[in-house]
């Protein structure tokens, strides 16, 4: 049986990012009966992409929307985000220094956000798009991530 | 997320439950510099409760594995869930922190 579903809420770099999305994840995740580490790497997901639009983003001190759509088709979960921040191309981000020993490391868990995001869905699209960020994330939950491995 | 702190055989327990999201992150990063600034050298954080952890609740743990590895002190982690023990590893870690399946052995083995 084929079974589609959405949820869109809009927040603003003036939330507070977690409280805001998470109970709305917590309540799809239980209607679509996810398993909970499905849920947690939703709510991950949007945490760490939110937090960098908002942290870092912005050159004013404006408000802004971010508009977020969470959607589940089958098994495959689709992740859209869509703000007027500067651009930024998460797939052109610096991976953290693997390679160095963590005590030297100058960026101690830098760019590990995007690592985490990167680890836990299949697949990403970004495009630049009249002045906005868009941001597609799909997670197929039938099979294993990802992206990257750790 | 509620906090609550012990000392036992030396070792000072913190132990984290709920959400560390923005919030909790910032409570649990006031708290272990606190507790460094006076002067503990060994951590154990108890994550049996914990339900959630971004990469900034990593960055705090990071940061208190580099002060006592100046100091000479010991750190370590213990009761985390599945999802969450994922998350160290992707990270590198699971490499960096000894993680014990329990309170009991995390004080035995440290």
């Amino acid at each position: 049986m084929s079974m589609a579903d959405t949820i869109t809420f809009q927040m603003s770099n003036k939330m507070n990012c977690f409280h805001h999305f998470q109970p709305r994840v917590e309540e799809f995740g239980e209607k679509h009966g996810l398993p909970v580490k499905v849920v947690f790497h939703l709510n991950l997901v949007l945490d760490e992409l939110i937090t960098n639009i908002i942290s870092y983003g912005y050159t004013d001190f404006d408000e802004h929307p971010i508009n977020v759509r969470v959607g589940i088709e089958d098994d495959v979960i689709t992740i859209r985000i869509e703000d007027d921040a500067e651009p930024f191309n998460i797939l052109e981000a610096p991976e953290p220094e693997f390679d160095v020993p963590l005590e030297e490391r100058i960026r101690p868990v830098g760019g590990m956000g995007v690592h985490l995001v990167k680890s836990m869905v299949n697949n990403i699209d970004y495009k630049r798009e009249d002045g906005k960020n868009v941001l597609v994330l799909t997670k197929n939950i039938s099979k294993p991530c990802c992206l990257v491995k750790g | 997320m509620a906090m609550n702190e012990l000392k036992e055989n030396g070792i000072t327990i913190l132990a984290v439950d709920g959400n560390l999201d923005a919030e909790g992150t910032q409570a649990m990063e006031e708290k272990v510099l606190s507790l460094l600034a006076g002067g503990e050298t060994c951590l154990l954080f108890d994550f049996s409760d914990l339900d959630y952890i971004n990469s900034s609740g990593l960055r705090v743990l990071v940061l208190a594995y580099q002060r006592l590895k100046k100091a000479s002190g010991k750190i370590a982690i213990c009761g985390i869930k599945d999802y969450i023990q994922e998350v160290f590893e992707v990270s590198g870690y699971d490499k960096i922190f000894p993680l014990f399946p329990n309170r009991g052995d995390a004080l035995t083995g440290m």
